[in-house]
């Protein structure tokens, strides 16, 4: 039986595909309704997603080892032994461990700064047929969070918030490929712009060409006006690899970002920001430069030499 | 009759929807993962007739662009799946061996899904948004194929079980 297609049927396609091209540009021209009805399916899903995420951590967590297989073999390997409901109970345990220390080191960072900030457990990972990298937070309008304001982990910046629903936040990641953010390197102070390339490395573009930079340097959040969409000072990564190129005018280096975006349990959104910027403080502990000692060695010639 | 029918079908949608957004978008896997929302909706457009696929397609992406995760503008899922499902029921009901053999439907289905996100992507690029390198981009298309490859023997049967109990029609596995 082959199919034909008569007038009818062309007609429904027809409409049908300008239905959805009235609506695509609707929604670009930015009439309210269309971010209504997401606002409102967001609201209704919250719930479900918190749920399903209290119950479904643990085995989220198990999936992105299997991700990492290698490192997590010894490990499977030594919790064969045991049964299944102590196996539950101790990923559950560790679910609730990894936590409670990444919410310690977040407000360790935050009190460090002096951010004021509102911790949110992350309840999805964003969708896995869209391209760009984002979270979703169980903290949104109903805790006074507003569009633009910056999220950080313990180790570092995560990202933006995008959308604000009434329970939830959509955050967008350091790593998506529209993310960008002034920075600065710790210690010499010259500023460039990262931009997130969706995997665990951006890259750093050097406003000036006179200067430089080296493997190793820290780069932090250089701050916008009135804080929003970033707070200074939080950091955001090391210099990897710098990428030679004679024909960039300014220079192109690979950086390694602080926060592992693969796994958020739990995160900070900074509401407001010290009166004064940080500087420098907030440098990760191990990445302080090191003064390097001058050794001065004095030889005196003897007056009489030995003979 | 009609009545029954569509609403059945969309409370059947709905459920994968919720199910998609509350329990697969927390699971990362490599290679971007797959979409158990878009193997459902492009398996069920499979088994229907054209104009049914092209307007199968309208309801899906309708709902997956309510969905706070999608990233383009309203409207733009909504495009895809119109094109993708009328395309998939078309060829599923013109070609005489493709009907009634499940795994030349499995391929079709996968092949439907690389389609499908190219054309997202495409779309998302005349619409001027930001995407990202092209090796990451095409890592998560083939991905997302692979990995539907693997996952829609399992999905097909129980999509084409409760279409013959919605539609009662004649087409199976």
């Amino acid at each position: 039986m082959r199919y034909g297609g008569d007038n009818r049927s062309r007609l429904l396609l027809v409409t049908l595909i300008v239905t959805s091209l009235f609506l695509i540009t609707l929604d670009l021209r930015g009439v309210s309704v269309m971010s209504g009805a997401r606002n409102a399916a967001q609201t209704v899903l919250a719930p479900i997603e918190r749920v399903a995420s209290s119950a479904f951590s643990p085995v989220g967590n198990f999936f992105s080892d299997i991700s990492h297989l290698g490192r997590t073999r010894s490990k499977i390997k030594s919790l064969e032994d045991e049964n299944a409901l102590l196996r539950n109970q101790i990923i559950a345990n560790q679910n609730l461990a990894s936590q409670v220390e990444q919410l310690k080191s977040v407000l360790d960072l935050a009190g460090t700064a002096g951010f004021k900030v509102i911790n949110a457990k992350v309840i999805s990972q964003g969708s896995s047929a869209s391209f760009t990298q984002t979270i979703l937070i169980d903290a949104g309008s109903n805790m006074n969070l507003k569009r633009d304001m910056t999220v950080i982990c313990g180790q570092g910046l995560v990202g933006v918030v995008k959308a604000v629903y009434p329970d939830s936040s959509l955050v967008m990641l350091v790593s998506d490929p529209a993310f960008k953010v002034g920075v600065r390197i710790a210690g010499t102070q010259q500023i460039g712009i990262l931009s997130g390339q969706g995997t665990n490395t951006a890259v750093l573009q050097l406003l000036d060409s006179q200067s430089s930079v080296k493997s190793g340097d820290v780069l932090l959040a250089r701050g916008s006006q009135g804080d929003r969409p970033f707070v200074p000072g939080v950091p955001v990564g090391e210099v990897s690899i710098l990428l030679e190129s004679s024909s960039a005018v300014s220079q192109i280096a690979e950086v390694k970002l602080f926060a592992d975006l693969n796994s958020l349990g739990v995160v900070a959104v900074v509401t407001k920001a010290p009166a004064a910027d940080p500087r420098d403080a907030l440098v990760p502990a191990r990445h302080m430069p090191i003064p390097v000692p001058t050794v001065t060695v004095f030889v005196t010639p003897s007056p009489s030499p030995s003979k | 009759m009609l009545t029954r029918r569509i609403s059945l079908s969309s409370l059947v949608f709905l459920a994968v929807f919720v199910l998609q957004e509350s329990l697969f978008n927390q699971v990362r896997l490599p290679l971007g993962g797959f979409s158990l929302y878009l193997i459902f909706t492009l398996s069920w457009a499979a088994l229907s007739t054209p104009e049914l696929g092209a307007a199968i397609g309208f309801g899906a992406g309708a709902l997956l662009d309510l969905s706070p995760t999608s990233d383009g503008p309203i409207g733009q899922w909504m495009l895809v799946l119109i094109i993708v499902g009328f395309a998939i029921a078309f060829l599923r009901y013109g070609d005489d061996s493709l009907r009634g053999n499940p795994l030349s439907l499995v391929f079709l289905v996968a092949a439907a899904m690389v389609v499908t996100l190219t054309i997202y992507l495409c779309v998302g690029a005349i619409l001027g948004l930001e995407l990202g390198t092209s090796f990451e981009l095409a890592k998560t298309v083939l991905g997302n194929g692979l990995w539907t490859l693997a996952v829609a023997p399992f999905v097909l049967p129980i999509v084409s079980r409760l279409h013959r109990m919605i539609f009662d029609s004649k087409e199976n596995l």
